[in-house]
């Protein structure tokens, strides 16, 4: 006798030997429904092909860590960037305006064209 | 997704078998009762969206790990017993199970048998229980998945949590090492 034809006599005698006294059969009984109890009920219609999507995902929960959680980290990402480049840029011009307001030149030398070839020249021979 | 009556088919279908493979597993019926409940109710609540098809996978694990569990607490347990019964002697012993109520069980089981064919029958079938429960454990749970719950290798590796390899090997030292118990104990099949 090879193992799957042991294997199969075992199950029949096994099988046999499945009848219960009624007190288990009555506990298996009332666990089995007190399970039944707790199943979520079943959605209707749309909500079931949401409900399919948001099971294979791993619940609710599972959703909300492996979905909702990445795109609310990007959009505070993309926030803090924002931000910190609007300050930068206001810092620049912040600066460039106390250069200009404390220099000895006047803010008119600004305007001339021919001192900004000057200052272009004076640098690139720099 | 399962619906409330393919679940409650299913568990019906189950829990029997489910009972019987904790009682060899942790050898006290009153705790494999606790085991099957526990895992029903695990089952419902966190897989109950799941396809039908998806169930008895999901359930066989959740026995096993059920099953584990089960052992970590008793092991626990038995570490404050040994404590506190080194403390304050012959205490621990009252907490214990009467061990009379397990033998009224089991003798219970018998009593209606009365013609010769169904006593020797459930003779051999107390013995093969018997012989199931002396087998080491991953035997004894890959031997059950496989030909008690016809389950194929691949699902028993995958409840079992180990290789397909794995599971031929166990599923055979428990096939040998059963059908030699059996033979000695002059039980033919």
């Amino acid at each position: 006798m090879n193992e799957p034809q042991f294997g199969d006599k075992i199950r029949h005698i096994l099988n046999q030997g499945l009848s219960l006294d009624p007190r288990k059969a009555e506990r298996l009984k009332a666990a089995r429904e007190l399970a039944l109890a707790r199943k979520r009920p079943e959605p209707v219609g749309a909500l079931a092909w949401a409900g399919d999507m948001v099971g294979d995902l791993g619940g609710w929960t599972g959703l909300s860590l492996r979905v909702l959680a990445p795109i609310v980290m990007l959009l505070i990402g993309f926030g803090a960037i924002y931000t910190w480049q609007q300050n930068q840029r206001a810092d620049e011009l912040a600066e460039i305006d106390a250069q200009v307001l404390t220099g000895d030149l006047p803010i008119d030398a600004y305007l001339d064209r021919g001192f900004q070839n000057w200052l272009k020249t004076r640098a690139a021979e720099q | 997704m399962a619906t409330r009556s393919e679940l409650s088919a299913f568990l019906e279908s189950v829990e029997r078998r489910a009972f019987k493979q904790a009682v060899f597993a942790v050898r006290d019926e009153e705790a494999a009762l606790d085991i099957v409940q526990d895992a029903m109710l695990r089952l419902a609540e966190k897989y109950g969206q799941r396809p039908a098809a998806e169930l008895p996978l999901l359930f066989h694990r959740i026995v096993q790990n059920a099953i584990r569990d089960w052992f970590r607490r008793q092991k626990v347990r038995s570490l404050w017993t040994t404590l506190l019964s080194s403390l304050s002697p012959g205490r621990g012993e009252d907490d214990d199970q009467d061990p009379l109520e397990t033998l009224q069980a089991a003798d219970g089981s018998n009593v209606q048998e009365a013609p010769a064919e169904q006593v020797e029958r459930a003779q051999v079938l107390e013995i093969i229980e018997q012989e199931l429960m002396n087998l080491p454990a991953r035997q004894r749970q890959a031997f059950v998945m496989r030909y008690w719950e016809e389950l194929d290798v691949a699902e028993t590796a995958r409840v079992m949590g180990c290789s397909e390899g794995s599971v031929k090997t166990h599923c055979s030292r428990a096939a040998h090492t059963l059908a030699a118990a059996l033979k000695a104990r002059g039980i033919t099949l």
